[in-house]
């Protein structure tokens, strides 16, 4: 378990959209589309011409089928009943799950339009601008959101509208008052492994700061997800400038559990040494055990930004196509 | 150049030659297989005297169609030693060909 500095938690979360929420909506959409842009501008090739997105293929008609895709202009000029048939049915499913226990709103409480970042404002906004890249490419896209229970398991979809419901609930997350929330991504991850469609690329944020403290229990949930056929990126949010170097001021220092309050009372040079050595070795394990299963396991800092998130993704999907 | 396949010279040109064949199942008012084209003839010179590469225009050669089970255009299959070893449907880019090529060779 982690060492926290101390935020008020208190009440349940909500995620139905409220009208306000509608309106700062389009805030969280412009700030993906802005993200994706400057991301791709950055890039010296394009990933979205080729085929990937285009008319691929004519199938002759089968007598029965739904005649929505008969390629009628074809049928007026040869009288041949064919089908045309898109690439975009081959394209990516894709389910984002968003971890959003008490620990992920380290190191300080933000909302979308304050300043300042957390771990998961800094998900949210991340996994806003992979949204905005399926949009774009047509993949399909779901959501699952989970914190001590799994609360929310979206289908994918690749409809504009299911792109402004996922907006919304990203937006509800943020704006839920936080309460003590502990993290059981064990249990949750199983429950995604079974409800996700078979083969879906499953892309997790989380700071994997599980209640249980059990390393063999986070890989076999992460190994059922590939058991299923998925395959599957961890991004481990973290705030690297505290929870990897350790860096707080050379005073004593109350430290709190965010998930269940426990507090202790340090001076971070007693501690530091030990704690960065016993953080390096618990990473260096889980991306090791993650790699022998074929799992990616990538750490990021919340200063970053999200464009590590999509670059990290847009080679993952090159890899599966 | 990629050869003209055909019902009646299939046998002598393509399955006679000795060699891996690559044919382009394809139709005049097929948008997809119009970009295929180019890509089939690019490989047509790169792999000349290796690989026979050529296209049959399912319109005029039902019976090559039939023979192959071609329901989508474009199709292109690989045969080698008689037999189709690879198959791609729909508008494949170069490089996916290009292994498919070496894959027989």
């Amino acid at each position: 378990m982690g060492i926290f500095i101390l935020t008020i938690l208190d009440s349940t979360m909500a995620l139905r959209p409220t009208p306000e929420m509608q309106q700062r909506l389009s805030r969280l959409e412009f700030l993906a589309k802005q993200a994706v842009e400057g991301f791709i501008t950055g890039l010296h090739k394009s990933p979205f011409h080729g085929f990937s997105v285009e008319f691929a293929e004519h199938r002759i008609y089968n007598p029965g089928e739904s005649t929505r895709h008969i390629d009628w202009k074809l049928y007026a000029r040869t009288d041949r009943m064919y089908v045309k048939r898109y690439e975009e049915e081959t394209n990516l499913r894709c389910q984002i799950v968003i971890d959003f226990s008490s620990s992920m709103r380290y190191p300080s409480e933000v909302t979308l339009d304050s300043p300042g970042m957390n771990k998961l404002k800094y998900s949210v906004e991340s996994a806003a601008a992979l949204i905005e890249l399926f949009r774009r490419q047509r993949d399909a896209v779901g959501l699952s959101l989970f914190s001590d229970t799994l609360d929310l398991q979206t289908h994918a979809r690749s409809s504009m509208s299911h792109h402004r419901m996922l907006y919304h609930k990203l937006e509800g997350v943020m704006d839920s008052p936080s309460s003590a929330q502990e993290t059981s991504a064990i249990s949750s991850i199983h429950q995604i492994a079974e409800a996700t469609p078979r083969r879906s690329l499953i892309i997790i944020f989380s700071d994997m700061l599980d209640k249980s403290e059990d390393l063999d229990s986070v890989i076999d949930a992460l190994n059922h997800l590939r058991h299923n056929k998925h395959e599957v990126i961890v991004f481990h949010v973290l705030d690297k400038s505290t929870e990897i170097t350790f860096d707080f001021p050379e005073r004593p220092t109350k430290f709190v559990d965010l998930e269940t309050g426990a507090e202790l009372k340090l001076h971070p040079s007693e501690v530091r040494e030990h704690y960065i050595s016993r953080m390096a070795s618990l990473r260096k394990e889980l991306s090791a055990r993650c790699g022998a299963h074929g799992i990616d396991w990538i750490d990021v800092d919340i200063a970053e930004g999200p464009v590590p998130v999509l670059a990290r993704y847009l080679i993952k999907r090159k890899k599966l196509l | 150049m990629a050869v003209e396949f055909t019902d009646s010279n299939f046998e002598e040109v393509a399955l006679k030659s000795g060699k891996p064949v690559m044919v382009d199942f394809w139709a005049e008012w097929c948008g997809p297989c119009r970009v295929v084209g180019p890509v089939v003839e690019e490989l047509a010179n790169d792999y000349e005297g290796k690989v026979v590469i050529g296209k049959v225009n399912v319109d005029h050669n039902t019976e090559l169609s039939a023979k192959y089970g071609i329901r989508n255009i474009p199709t292109i299959i690989f045969i080698k030693d008689g037999e189709v070893v690879d198959k791609s449907v729909g508008a494949s880019p170069k490089n996916i060909l290009e292994e498919k090529i070496e894959a027989m060779l």
